[in-house]
C-alpha cells in the first residue's frame, strides 16, 4: 500500500545556479531510486534563509509530491542526509496533492520555462557567504583596538606624566 | 496600588474547520510570534487547543527549513 508524501527540499544554490534541471533531477532520481513514484515536483522559491545553514545564507526550495510504500522512506532519508547539495529536507504525509500543484509543476516542465534570475540584492561575496553580516563590518574597526601603535602611545603618555612629576619635584 | 495591565486581545480569527495551518505560509505564521520569535501562548493567539498544536507544529517545521528564525 502506497502513501502520498509531500517533500520540501532546501537545495544548495551553487548546484541550482549551475543547472536547475540537473538539481531537480538529482532529487527526483534519489526518490525514484528508493522506489518512490514522483507525482509532481517544482521550484517553490528562492529565499534568504532565516539563519545560516552550512554556511549558506540563501537557498532554493524544491517542493515535490510522491507516492511510496512505508518501508522505502528510511532509504530516502538516508540518501538525503548523505547528499551535500541538500541542506535540509522535510517529509510530510498528505491526504492528497493540493489543488493547483500539478498545473504549476506542468508549467515548469513545459518548454520555454526560464528559471527566474536571482534577486538583485544578492551580490554575495565569498566573505559574505562565510561570515554573513559580519563581512560588512569594516575590518579596520576590529584592528583598531589594542593595536601596537595605541599601546606605544599609552606608554608614551605615562612617561610624559612621570617626567612632569620629576620636574615638579626638582 | 498599581493598575493591572490590560491584556491584548487575541489575534487569531480562524475557524477550526478551516484547512490545516501550513508551514509554507510564513507571513501568516509570523503574526503569532513575539518580537524575539517565541510562539505566542494560546491566551494571546486566541487559538483552541487543536489549532494551537497545529500552529506550533507549523512554526517548528518552518524553523527547521530555515524559513523562520528560532530567535531574533
Amino acid at each position: 500500500m502506497t502513501t502520498t508524501y509531500e517533500g520540501m527540499f532546501l537545495l544548495d544554490n551553487q548546484a541550482v545556479r549551475a543547472d536547475w534541471c540537473q538539481a531537480k533531477a538529482m532529487v527526483t532520481d534519489l526518490l525514484g531510486k528508493n522506489g518512490a513514484k514522483v507525482l509532481c515536483a517544482r521550484r517553490w522559491d528562492e529565499r534568504k534563509l532565516a539563519y545560516p545553514i552550512k554556511g549558506r545564507t540563501r537557498g532554493t526550495y524544491l517542493l515535490a509530491y510522491f507516492e511510496i510504500a512505508g518501508t522505502g522512506l528510511n532509504g530516502i532519508r538516508r540518501d538525503f542526509e548523505l547528499d551535500e547539495r541538500v541542506l535540509r529536507y522535510l517529509l510530510l504525509k498528505v491526504d492528497a496533492i493540493p489543488a493547483g500543484e500539478r498545473e504549476k509543476a506542468a508549467e515548469e516542465g513545459a518548454d520555454g520555462y526560464v528559471v527566474p534570475p536571482p534577486p538583485t540584492d544578492e551580490a554575495i561575496s565569498p566573505e559574505r557567504a562565510v561570515f554573513g553580516d559580519l563581512a560588512d563590518r569594516p575590518i579596520q574597526e576590529h584592528l583598531r583596538r589594542n593595536t601596537p601603535a595605541e599601546a606605544d602611545a599609552g606608554d608614551g603618555a605615562e612617561a610624559e606624566v612621570a617626567e612632569a612629576a620629576a620636574a615638579e619635584e626638582s | 496600588m498599581a493598575e493591572s495591565r490590560k491584556p491584548s486581545p487575541p489575534i487569531a480569527s480562524r475557524h477550526c474547520d478551516d484547512p490545516k495551518i501550513d508551514y509554507k505560509e510564513v507571513a501568516y505564521l509570523q503574526k503569532f510570534l513575539t518580537p524575539q520569535a517565541q510562539i505566542l501562548s494560546r491566551k494571546r493567539s486566541g487559538f483552541c487547543t487543536q489549532c494551537q498544536r497545529e500552529l506550533k507544529a507549523a512554526i517548528k517545521r518552518a524553523r527547521h527549513m530555515g524559513l523562520m528564525a528560532f530567535v531574533q
